[in-house]
């Protein structure tokens, strides 16, 4: 019974703190629009105090894997090391110093491309993976559209002298991709909004219960 | 408050009405919805990892709490709390992973209660709900070590990503996962249609819930969206046929 009135009282306090901000969106009173900018502040400051926390467990977690020596607890130890060594260098001298810049620029960067690069490999794959997987209508046509339109962007076909591919792939692109794309998200707006009212109604409680 | 305001508030209006209308005749006129090949499939994946021992790990994407991509995430959530319910009789609890702090913070909160809901609240593990990294990339970068070292075998995607969804999707794979995504954003949608085994496009990333049995209230949502969804066809319809006879009229 306790359970059920503190599981109730959250939803309430959620559903009313939701519903003043989604209001503050519509109604231009000033009581609403000066309590919907108070709850967004606090949202901000809570969800940066969050990334606090979710540091904190993911130290934890690694902790774990290097303490108990589970596979890959080498790559724990270097996380840790890193984690540690970027904070406490941030913490002294400022995010904005050469040396915490010299961090981003030389490490998180360059990483962080080379996974950008190892993207375009592996949708190459996933191509030839998919014409062999999913031999279906849709799939040929997914993969004749991609062909299109990269030969209608590359500098062969796509350029000066391919004005015909230059044509298609801006077709493709403004009249069925746009198209396309635009029904996409007409149907993720219907879905996220209905997510959104289903928080507010408390039906979903992503806050636990 | 201005027109669109006011259209805008009457359209959210219709969207609450209509959800609690068909929550409220769900008895007498039950909602009937398309087989979705994905969803069957994750069923029966879900059900042998529990017997084979083996782990489901949900990713709700890189996307923050805060902001307008949060809503893929949290159905990925009213998902987990399905999920969790149905790994409840394992002994490996499914893990989740997110590239938000407050989103890793939902996950947990949203695993502790459905574990103790289903009577088994031992299998709550704080380290179950994690944060990856706190950017795109860093976060895909961690998802290879859940994925090969913790015995995974569901990878569900369900939340924000952008491009990094096709490596997000591309990391189960190579785990020899079941690998079943979603999200809000349409390119990203491309990447996983091209990449991930089962993918979920436009919104059927927002119907997992329904289609796990999360409750009434997520089915009357999909009927919502079919009525609402009508509706703007018909207009849009109406709107071009205006403008196609425009000099007519």
């Amino acid at each position: 019974m306790r359970l059920f009135r503190v599981s109730s009282l959250w939803a309430a306090v959620a559903a009313a703190i939701g519903a003043f901000v989604l209001l503050g969106y519509f109604l231009d009173f000033e009581f609403i629009q000066n309590i919907r900018l108070l709850f967004m502040r606090w949202a901000a400051l809570l969800a940066a105090a969050a990334l606090l926390v979710g540091l904190a467990n993911l130290v934890q977690v690694h902790w774990r894997k290097l303490s108990l020596t589970d596979e890959g607890w080498i790559y724990s130890a270097v996380l840790i090391l890193a984690l540690l060594a970027t904070l406490i260098l941030a913490l002294l001298l400022g995010p904005d110093d050469e040396v915490a810049l010299f961090i981003v620029e030389n490490f998180q960067l360059p990483l962080e491309a080379g996974l950008m690069a190892l993207l375009s490999v592996t949708l190459l794959v996933a191509g030839f993976r998919l014409a062999a997987r999913r031999r279906d209508a849709f799939s040929v046509l997914f993969l004749a559209t991609a062909l299109l339109v990269l030969l209608g962007t590359g500098p062969v076909l796509g350029g000066a002298e391919g004005q015909v591919m230059r044509d298609l792939r801006a077709w493709i692109a403004q009249v069925w991709s746009a198209g396309g794309a635009r029904g996409i998200a007409l149907g993720v707006a219907l879905g996220a909004t209905t997510t959104g009212l289903r928080v507010l109604l408390g039906a979903d409680r992503p806050y636990g219960s | 408050m201005t027109a669109v305001d006011l259209q805008g508030l009457l359209l959210l209006f219709a969207f609450l009405g209509l959800m609690l209308g068909s929550a409220a005749t769900s008895r007498r006129w039950p909602a009937t919805f398309r087989p979705i090949a994905a969803f069957e499939a994750l069923g029966k994946a879900i059900e042998r990892a529990v017997e084979a021992g083996e782990r489901v790990h949900v990713s709700l994407g890189t996307g923050s709490v805060i902001g307008p991509e949060s809503a893929p995430a949290f159905a990925g959530l009213a998902a987990l709390s399905r999920i969790a319910r149905a790994t409840s009789m394992s002994d490996r609890p499914a893990v989740v992973t997110a590239g938000d702090g407050a989103m890793a913070i939902l996950a947990r909160d949203t695993l502790r209660s459905s574990y103790g809901e289903s009577g088994s609240p031992d299998l709550y593990d704080p380290t179950s709900g994690r944060l990856l990294g706190p950017t795109p990339f860093s976060y895909v970068a961690g998802l290879p070590s859940v994925l090969t070292n913790e015995g995974v075998s569901v990878h569900m995607l369900s939340g924000f990503y952008g491009f990094e969804a096709g490596l997000a999707a591309e990391f189960g794979e190579r785990a020899r996962a079941f690998v079943i995504g979603g999200t809000s954003e349409v390119q990203s949608q491309a990447l996983l249609y091209a990449v991930a085994r089962n993918p979920l496009l436009g919104e059927e990333v927002f119907a997992s819930g329904a289609y796990l049995g999360a409750g009434e209230l997520h089915k009357a949502s999909l009927r919502t969206q079919d009525i609402i969804r009508i509706g703007l066809i018909v207009l849009i319809l109406l709107g071009v046929l205006m403008a196609t006879f425009e000099d007519l009229i």
